[in-house]
């Protein structure tokens, strides 16, 4: 029997519940040779800014235990390049979209928006960037004024009526306290989380091992905390969640669908395995299979609580 | 049209000590050898698991029919369990990847200016098409090349070591000058690769005399296929992927 994973958020329906983290899955067709992308429930874009952004110097990455710290800086060709050169790409490519947009105010968010909600028929929801920690405006320290990130939240909401889920890290100040807010203001859904800010120094030039000071870290490293994070956000305001932080086989994935996420963005994984979307999709099936589960939404959310286990836990 | 890329499970062959340097890695694929060209490189997964999480890049050593080998540096914690590994394991390998050196120089003649990790590249692209010179830098003669490994190369190939112990005393940059003031420089093709002083002190000479030449020139990588842009390069036509756009570039289009 075929394990149904059908994925709804919202009036959004998905094949299945895999997606990719922003800036993992490169700007359009670079893993196209090694993963079939139509096979995806959806993509998340590297994140578009209304100009061109060149990045920051080199080295812009280095290993850490478990994961990797980066500090690329948002580098992209900006809206136009995007519109002319990539959506054409998708709309061929027919799965649904998901544009990760990032100003450097809430005017350049509400533009971006606004562009995106004339292009329905290929984007289907808006990831606003709040916690790029590599960026000195719009990025992670920009935001902790949350009054910034509720301006940022209402301009998009203004200028679209497109699903949009707010990107946020416990780097900005209090997630739930922040998440409960962007939602006041209408957003949909919250993805967590950011990358976390993390410094590597290198003993011998006693300087840091990328070109900043601190680098935005991934991949297992941070799959515990990312965990915690979806699971008080899913419990406590039931909307749609995006989850990413280091999910990298399927045992991840069943973890946060588990304690309640919607969408599961592989990220850092298909750095070290193209082929991790598809390889976490046909053991989340295989899972369900030998669980007996036939459709995915009875496994979403089935986190049974500490001190509520019951019979069963041990197995 | 897509270009069909691999990762493959290979079984080593052969990982062995070859001087105080290097290592070679040996293992059989068809697809991960078929129309590899000098210059372009392999993602081995070192281990399964989370550490070291990343791959790393290794430049393709030599093609033997199916077989391919690997010269490695044990530079770091990747290399060092890498250089434990043992005939019949199993290592997860993409490739092949990023673009090659040039074959077809014209009328010039190749010469090839190689130090660490960049000799494997250009002894393979000296043993693959006529080369004039291969010049060779290290630190010291327990780092050069063992003989047998170079046995293959017809092209004139001088060393230098820093502490004198065996050739030249002093850079390879040294052997690079001497020839260009004795010969006439117009009638080379500059190819190297190695650590990124002795590039760029090569790069400074064959402006100097007016020659041109490629670079294979490397940042740290992550993903190897240009999707994490990890690894930019200043170019005169904007910031280029290290990993997909290069690693080989022309001297004249870095902006260094």
């Amino acid at each position: 029997m075929k394990v149904d994973l059908t994925t709804r958020v919202k009036n959004l329906v998905l094949k299945n519940p895999i997606t990719v983290a922003s800036g993992t899955f490169g700007t359009t067709d670079e893993y196209a040779g090694y993963v079939d992308s139509k096979k995806l429930g959806a993509i998340i874009t590297k994140t578009i800014t209304v100009k061109p952004r060149a990045g920051n110097p080199m080295p812009r990455i280095c290993e850490t235990s478990a994961g990797m710290l980066n500090a690329i800086g948002l580098q992209n060709k900006g809206l136009e390049d995007f519109i002319e050169h990539k959506i054409p790409y998708f709309k061929k490519l027919g799965v649904p979209l998901i544009v990760s947009i990032a100003g450097e105010s809430a005017e350049e968010f509400g533009e971006l928006a606004k562009t995106f909600d004339g292009m329905k028929d290929v984007v289907k929801a808006l990831e606003i960037n709040l916690s790029c920690p590599n960026v000195e405006t719009g990025g992670v320290n920009f935001m902790k004024k949350q009054e910034r990130i509720l301006d940022v939240a209402k301009a998009v909401r203004d200028q679209t009526d497109l699903l949009a889920f707010a990107k946020i890290s416990p780097e900005l100040g209090d997630v739930l306290e922040i998440a409960g807010k962007v939602i006041g203001q209408g957003i949909d859904g919250i993805s967590l989380i950011n990358t976390l800010r993390g410094m590597a120094v290198d003993p011998c030039t006693r300087s840091s091992r990328i070109a900043k000071d601190f680098g935005g870290l991934s991949g297992p490293a941070i799959k515990p905390v990312a965990l915690r994070y979806v699971y008080q956000v899913k419990k406590e305001f039931r909307v749609p969640v995006i989850a990413s932080g280091g999910i990298s086989n399927a045992h991840d994935a069943l973890e946060f669908l588990i304690v309640g996420a919607d969408l599961l963005a592989i990220g850092t994984a298909n750095f070290v395995e193209p082929q991790a979307t598809l390889r976490i999709l046909k053991g989340i099936e295989e899972f369900c299979r030998k669980e007996r589960i036939w459709h995915l939404e009875d496994l979403r959310g089935s986190y049974r609580p500490a001190g509520e286990k019951g019979e069963g836990y041990n197995r | 049209m897509t270009i069909k890329k691999y990762d493959e499970d290979v079984s080593l062959l052969e990982n062995k000590r070859v001087n105080g340097k290097y290592f070679k890695l040996a293992f059989q694929s068809a697809n991960l050898s078929r129309n590899v060209q000098p210059g372009q490189f392999l993602q081995i997964r070192i281990n399964d698991g989370n550490d070291p999480y990343l791959r790393r890049p290794f430049s393709y050593y030599r093609i033997t029919g199916k077989r391919i080998e690997i010269l490695y540096e044990v530079l770091g914690r990747g290399t060092e369990i890498l250089s434990q590994k043992k005939k019949g394991d199993v290592l997860k390998v993409m490739g092949p990847l990023g673009n090659a050196f040039a074959e077809n120089l014209g009328k010039k003649k190749r010469i090839l200016i190689a130090g660490g990790v960049g000799v494997p590249p250009l002894v393979f692209l000296a043993e693959k098409y006529p080369t004039e010179y291969l010049l060779i830098g290290t630190k010291s003669k327990a780092e050069l090349m063992p003989k047998p490994e170079l046995k293959k190369v017809r092209a004139k190939i001088l060393c230098s070591t820093e502490d004198g112990s065996y050739g030249t005393k002093g850079r390879v940059t040294l052997l690079l000058e001497k020839i260009l003031m004795d010969q006439h420089p117009g009638e080379f093709f500059i190819q190297t690769c190695g650590p990124k002083k002795m590039m760029e002190a090569v790069i400074a000479i064959a402006a100097k005399y007016g020659i041109e030449g490629e670079v294979s020139w490397d940042e740290s990588m992550a993903c190897g296929v240009g999707a994490c842009l990890g690894c930019m390069v200043k170019t005169r036509s904007g910031l280029k992927r290290a990993c997909a756009d290069g690693p080989v570039f022309k001297f004249e289009d870095l902006e260094l």
